[in-house]
């Protein structure tokens, strides 16, 4: 076993070394920002009734007065040793507030893309199998209408209709899982209603036109000869030739949840990436800003190296280089 | 009704009229939109509606202005031209607001995607016809601004530039210049080894020309199918940040501003939050489905070539 894991391995590692360059350049854009701001940048985050001694306190802290490049060789040592710097007023460790309030927001982002492939697949399969079928065209429709609802309209349209009309869920707030499992689902479900709006609607589509596409195939004329059901050849046949697909779009909406969720956690109030960014800029707590960009590119470098990986595992003909 | 005669009127015609004529027709046939359903007709139609209404809302008699109160506070929605959608907490017409929400937006996102379309297109063509460094640049920039969350992106910029329509406009311009360029080199790389290529480099075409006049062209059709896409997706970029604060500062008119103001008074009014989410719906629904129909040209030519 050991042997045959082995080239998966290597392969996620050289899969990883190659985002290091987009590591890099973000985590130096994201350095090189507080030179954009007007005038000095710490004089700009303390507001204009700063001391002189305040400014040189701050700049001796983080180094504004410093090139971009100095500061970003200076982050850069910090960092590899694992440290992030400190939030702006509070003065925790950035790391460690981060890493409490990643977990909220993966917990959502997960939730719901698992609710959102749990909807969308297996219609996706019943529709392709009776593509152009009356059912077919309305569930198209309605998946192109609901690529068109933003995050911002469907939190306020689906809290509206679940905890102001119906009273079913919490309108606000956030119960960790270990304090509460029961409350924690409880807040849970709208959030992750509200981005599944666009995911459900995005995996049926691509998911559809994969699956329609796989039945096109000899394989499955040659499979309804034998005289398999119809529905054991969508299982059995159809789903995992046309899974690669589904993986690369799963991997891009990574993106999209982690963008959605600044509306979602924003509204519902829920103390995740999200939230802390939306603090962050109103504050200037620029080493936040840039611990967030960092943290963003990093789970975005390693869910493709995962669908790398899973690619070779839905297909073994996919050679691991 | 010989067919002498029919030549003769022809050239009876001076002949700048002619052609005029015959351009017309051409504009007519193609303004029947070939092979559209009626959902994609209709979404034409709307985005022409939309951009006519925002372009002379001054003139449309009886709105009133979108800044000052006009009526109650949050009135319902009645049968009168401004309060067709109600007024917001200030007593504003919503129906006012939602249109010059429209000219903001549309003005914001036009001016971003001309901006992305022009420095993308340059870097896709540099990185697609030379290859090599520049096109790892250009790769490492495109791979880059798409693992981000557009929202980040901006968020980020607009924690030290502080909000603007300007910094708004700019930040936006940037967000698809990666996507602009890579759909441009694509199609430069597909295009290079074509013969119409290699006749233009036989007569003697230098790059800029064989680039800008024989490429290019002929990655118009392309290029347009990922515009209304990709501005729908500038539309809800926008609409978020101004949704959670960071967008168009406050008193002008826009649409995430709108909804992000209605929701404080949502379970008194409900219906007043009607006409923003309709207007923006609407719009990025028929700009997806524009460019699915651009994009079903595009394969129905390249199949026929």
């Amino acid at each position: 076993m050991h042997s045959s894991a082995t080239p998966y391995l290597k392969a996620l590692g050289t899969r990883l070394l190659a985002g290091i360059p987009v590591l890099l350049l973000v985590t130096f854009a994201a350095t090189a920002l507080s030179d954009l701001m007007a005038g000095s940048a710490a004089q700009a985050i303390l507001g204009e009734f700063a001391t002189p001694e305040q400014i040189a306190q701050l700049n001796a802290a983080y180094g504004y007065d410093l090139p971009a490049w100095q500061r970003y060789l200076r982050w850069l040592g910090n960092a590899l040793q694992g440290d992030l710097g400190h939030t702006l007023y509070s003065q925790q460790p950035v790391a460690q507030v981060l890493f409490d309030r990643a977990l909220v927001t993966f917990e959502i982002a997960f939730a719901a893309m698992i609710f959102s492939l749990a909807v969308a697949v297996p219609l996706a399969l019943a529709m392709a199998a009776r593509a152009g079928g009356r059912l077919d065209s309305a569930l198209r429709f309605a998946a192109s209408a609901m690529l068109a609802v933003p995050t911002f309209v469907s939190v306020v349209v689906l809290s509206l209709l679940f905890s102001i009309f119906l009273r079913w869920l919490p309108a606000t707030g956030w119960v960790p899982f270990f304090d509460d499992p029961l409350g924690n689902l409880r807040h849970l479900i709208l959030p992750v209603m509200c981005l599944s709006v666009h995911q459900v609607a995005y995996f049926f589509r691509v998911a559809r036109n994969e699956f329609l596409a796989t039945l096109q195939q000899d394989f499955i004329a040659s499979a309804r000869a034998k005289g398999f059901s119809t529905r054991y050849i969508l299982w059995h046949h159809v789903l995992r030739p046309s899974l690669p697909q589904v993986l690369t779009v799963m991997g891009l909406s990574m993106t999209y949840l982690l963008g959605g969720s600044f509306i979602v956690e924003s509204f519902f109030a829920i103390p995740g990436i999200g939230w802390t960014v939306l603090s962050a800029v109103q504050d200037h707590d620029l080493a936040m800003v840039q611990a967030i960009l960092v943290l963003t590119v990093l789970i975005f470098v390693l869910v493709f190296a995962l669908v790398d990986l899973g690619y070779a595992l839905i297909d073994p003909r996919v050679e691991v280089k | 009704m010989t067919p002498g005669k029919t030549h003769d009127t022809t050239t009876a015609l001076p002949p700048h009229r002619a052609e005029l004529a015959r351009g017309w027709r051409a504009g007519i046939a193609r303004m029947r939109f070939p092979q559209s359903s009626p959902l994609e007709a209709f979404s034409i139609l709307f985005l022409i509606g939309l951009v006519l209404i925002a372009a002379f809302a001054d003139f449309i008699p009886g709105l009133v202005n979108p800044n000052f109160p006009y009526g109650d506070f949050s009135a319902p929605p009645n049968w009168t031209l401004n309060g067709l959608f109600g007024t917001d907490g200030l007593g504003r017409s919503i129906l006012s607001r939602v249109i010059y929400g429209a000219r903001q937006t549309l003005i914001i996102v036009t001016a971003a995607t001309v901006i992305s379309m022009v420095c993308g297109i340059f870097l896709g063509m540099l990185a697609g016809y030379f290859r090599g460094f520049a096109e790892h640049g250009v790769d490492l920039f495109a791979n880059t601004m798409s693992s981000l969350p557009p929202v980040l992106i901006i968020l980020a910029l607009v924690s030290v530039t502080g909000t603007s329509v300007l910094t708004m406009t700019l930040t936006l311009g940037i967000l698809d210049i990666g996507t602009y360029a890579r759909i441009t080199k694509g199609g430069v790389i597909s295009q290079n080894d074509r013969d119409y290529v290699l006749a233009a480099r036989a007569l003697g075409a230098g790059h800029g020309r064989v680039l800008l006049r024989e490429i290019l062209p002929n990655l118009v059709p392309t290029l347009t199918a990922v515009v209304p896409p990709l501005m729908a997706g500038l539309i809800i970029t926008e609409g978020s940040l101004s949704f959670l604060g960071f967008g168009i500062p406050a008193p002008a008119p826009s649409w995430g501003g709108m909804i992000a103001g209605s929701t404080d008074l949502i379970s008194r009014f409900p219906l007043l939050i009607f006409g923003p989410i309709l207007a923006i719906v609407l719009t990025v629904y028929a700009l997806n489905t524009v460019g699915d129909f651009l994009a079903r040209r595009v394969d129905i030519r390249e199949r026929q070539l």
